[in-house]
């Protein structure tokens, strides 16, 4: 049921579980995923990448936004402290993913998931590196090592979680199985 | 066992009473006032104004009625981090950032100019300031009043198409399923346990880390995903249609009083932006 803001009841509750997902894995810290640079590498955008592909650049657009709400107000880094590094860049995870997906669904199911997954990522380590030199937070070379030793990893971890959580999901799912009234 | 108790850790939604203005202000009025507040601290590049932002910081601390320590707990674990940061911006921005800034250190390829040790205290000092600003509002405000506050915000903003119900409710389902999700992601670790999975280990073994979670991550999206289909249905049966039309249990009434404080907030904001401080 569409309501009067765009946003169907599907939209908005699939948006919320993922975007609680965002948070639980910040909270826990079971998202950061410590590796020998000393930065830890991310998965936290990962619901974003999902809500993105499953239902649109809308609830990847709202997912990805709660994510950097959240993770500026709990944010223990100075970096992420900056509303402009933690919220702007995660607003477009999940959009371009949903493009992404959109226009390479015809291609096949896992190819269309796989470079989601890779766009997602790499959208959002290419924009908070890049706010964080902009902002003066990085000097650019620094910004530059940190995108490769880091990025890569969590690229392969996306596609890795999004591939798994998606096939799987949508094996079971199939569009008339799906609740509407 | 204290490996397997992942709900200790969530702070989300922590609120502490003492009942200040601060906590009784109308939450729309403290959102617009957070808000602008936020934006004086993200914009302002020198020392004489960050001196003024922190000082105001523990104003409001104090207004709050916040122990220091508590509004603070977040900079102990981030000690390193900042350290790293500023050692960092000494060692590598060198001639880049503002050229015609005076050198100040030169030792081997080493160089630091004054504006690089500037631009180090600015970010320590924003940080601090954020930290204080953030932890007075979400320590100050329940998350009913936070998405009462976001909903009646974006009311005018409706005729652009801007939900602001919708995403009201959004926000009020994620902060209710963290719970939820950190019940289940507990039993999935713990199954995983007890078939000898481990979870953890140090930093040099992370790939082994990423793939000791997988089993953990994907049947924790797939059990939200779950649950978010059973209440898709449970809402239609119900016949929910969104934010049109719809009234509310609690309805905020602020007087023009409530809006003193984005007010000064607002000329805060603009004398922080427009007076030459020093530094």
């Amino acid at each position: 049921m569409q309501s009067q803001g765009g946003l169907s009841t599907r939209g908005i509750v699939i948006s919320a579980v993922l975007a609680a997902i965002a948070i639980f894995l910040g909270a826990t810290r079971l998202g950061f995923i410590p590796t020998p640079t000393g930065i830890n590498a991310t998965i936290m955008h990962v619901p974003a990448i999902i809500g993105g592909i499953l239902e649109g650049s809308v609830v990847g657009a709202i997912i990805g936004t709660i994510f950097g709400l959240y993770s500026f107000f709990y944010a223990t880094t100075p970096m992420f402290k900056d509303p402009i590094i933690a919220i702007v860049p995660r607003i477009f995870i999940g959009i371009f993913a949903a493009w992404t997906y959109a226009g390479l669904r015809r291609s096949g199911e896992v190819t269309a998931i796989t470079a989601a997954a890779i766009v997602g990522t790499a959208t959002n380590t290419v924009l908070v590196l890049g706010f964080g030199v902009m902002r003066h937070y990085l000097p650019a070379k620094v910004a530059l090592t940190v995108g490769v030793t880091h990025g890569i990893p969590e690229i392969v971890v996306a596609v890795i979680i999004s591939l798994a959580v998606l096939l799987g999901w949508k094996r079971v799912q199939r569009p008339e199985a799906r609740a509407r009234v | 066992m204290s490996e397997f108790e992942l709900l200790r850790n969530i702070t989300i939604g922590q609120y502490l009473p003492t009942g200040s203005y601060l906590h009784r202000m109308d939450p729309r009025a403290k959102i617009v006032a957070t808000l602008l507040l936020v934006g004086a601290v993200s914009f302002t590049p020198t020392l004489g104004g960050n001196a003024v932002l922190l000082a105001a910081c523990l104003l409001i601390v104090a207004l709050g009625r916040i122990p220091l320590g508590y509004a603070l707990r977040g900079i102990l674990p981030a000690i390193p981090v900042l350290v790293l940061l500023a050692v960092m911006q000494l060692l590598f921005f060198g001639r880049a950032y503002d050229p015609s800034s005076p050198v100040v250190f030169h030792w081997g390829w080493i160089v630091v100019t004054a504006a690089v040790v500037r631009l180090v205290l600015v970010s320590a000092a924003r940080f601090v300031e954020l930290l204080m600003v953030t932890s007075v509002f979400t320590l100050s405000t329940r998350t009913t009043e936070l998405t009462h506050g976001i909903e009646n915000l974006l009311r005018p903003f409706r005729r652009f198409r801007v939900p602001g119900h919708e995403l009201a409710l959004i926000v009020t389902i994620a902060i209710r399923f963290v719970p939820t999700l950190a019940l289940e992601a507990e039993r999935l670790m713990k199954a995983q346990a007890s078939r000898g999975g481990r979870i953890g280990g140090g930093r040099w073994q992370f790939v082994e880390r990423t793939r000791q979670l997988l089993p953990i991550l994907v049947p924790l999206f797939t059990f939200a995903l779950r649950r978010g289909e059973e209440l898709i249905v449970a809402m239609e049966a119900r016949a929910y249609t969104g934010g049109a039309g719809r009234t509310a249990y609690t309805v905020l009434e602020g007087g023009p009083a409530d809006w003193l404080v984005p007010a000064a907030a607002l000329a805060f904001l603009v004398a922080m932006l427009r007076l030459p401080f020093p530094g």
